[in-house]
């Protein structure tokens, strides 16, 4: 156990672990909503309970499993699966970008279980801490990051093994998938700050229900590629 | 036949395996590359404005249409649940209360149309 903690945890201060972990607390109830609408979602698009439970436990990223899901039900091609879940993803390289100075002294598996357990709440209360900081990759930083991290994983896990199993006792005529679309509207509306984006999240949206008719489900890798082309295009007309 | 794919094991387990790389890889990827790799600003944007538009492209088909064709109607509760939810959440930045509100208003269309 503790040879597995060394090579994948550096060495943490304890009082900014407990402040991690109390920090990411103040955030459980949001986190089991995501957990519990995503678990459900998985079970009511018709998906067994051992495939969803290797599903959600392995995967770990809530709103690419959900993006997923429906591609997956209609047996698209896996490269449009990976692709799609690769785009909604791509944050997460902003993310390793931006807290890089932090992560490049450990070793490569503490780097990439780190990487792995970085999510969208970890690095924005991350972030928020370390504000203003001179210093970098201190246990400190660590103990903070591995206290938000760990109560991440765990309030999520637990709340989708729950909704995988309540989603499996609800019948799909009450339409609980309905809640996960309202939970990737929930991501997409604060990403819409600014009217280029908007322009781009309008442009996709409606391609994809005209390219529905596409072979392999092409249609979406085309709609996101020309709504990213539009927001760049009138990104660029604005800073004029 | 809507969940064909969730029927055959081997494309279920290689999707999964390939998503927990995709998962791994794009959280990771600056932790890993060399401190001289650096994101060129046009690429950065392009990266910023990808995972809305990707969800875009996933949200869009399942309020305007059903089984792959455009589905604009009085009947689609699922587009009347999601558009009041949306409205919801632009006006009260809550995610619990919009769920609620999809969730009410297509079970009272449901139930009542």
């Amino acid at each position: 156990m503790r040879r597995i903690r060394h090579l994948l945890m550096p060495a943490i201060d304890r009082a900014a672990l407990r402040e991690g972990l109390r920090d990411m607390s103040h955030l459980a109830v949001a986190i089991s909503v995501w957990g519990l609408v995503t678990g459900v979602a998985i079970v009511n698009r018709g998906m067994g309970i051992p495939m969803a439970l290797f599903f959600s436990l392995t995967v770990f990223a809530g709103t690419a499993q959900l993006a997923a899901l429906p591609l997956m039900a209609a047996g698209a091609p896996l490269a449009v699966v990976w692709v799609t879940a690769t785009l909604v993803n791509l944050r997460f390289v902003i993310f390793s970008a931006a807290s890089r100075p932090h992560f490049v002294h450990l070793t490569v598996p503490q780097r990439i279980w780190a990487g792995y357990l970085n999510g969208d709440l970890g690095f924005a209360l991350f972030s928020r801490r370390f504000d203003g900081y001179d210093t970098t990759g201190t246990p400190e930083h660590y103990g903070y990051f591995f206290g938000t991290a760990y109560v991440n994983y765990f309030v999520w896990h637990v709340a989708s093994v729950i909704g995988i199993i309540l989603g499996d006792l609800a019948p799909t005529s009450w339409g609980l998938e309905i809640a996960a679309t309202v939970a990737m509207i929930g991501v997409v509306v604060p990403m819409a700050t600014r009217w280029p984006i908007v322009a781009g999240i309008v442009v996709t949206g409606v391609l994809s229900v005209l390219t529905l008719g596409m072979p392999m489900r092409l249609g979406i890798v085309v709609s996101v590629i020309a709504g990213i082309a539009v927001a760049s295009v009138a990104e660029t007309v604005a800073a004029r | 036949m809507i969940a064909a794919g969730f029927h055959d094991a081997g494309y279920m387990i290689t999707a999964v395996v390939g998503l927990t790389i995709v998962t791994f890889v794009t959280r990771s990827l600056f932790f890993v590359l060399p401190a001289s790799v650096r994101i060129p600003p046009a690429v950065e944007r392009a990266l910023r404005f990808a995972p809305a538009c990707a969800l875009a492209a996933i949200i869009a088909p399942t309020m305007f249409a059903r089984q792959g064709h455009v589905f604009l109607s009085w009947h689609n509760n699922h587009l009347w649940a999601l558009l009041a939810a949306t409205a919801f959440f632009v006006w009260r930045r809550n995610l619990m209360w919009a769920m609620v509100v999809a969730m009410t208003v297509f079970t009272v269309l449901r139930l009542c149309f």
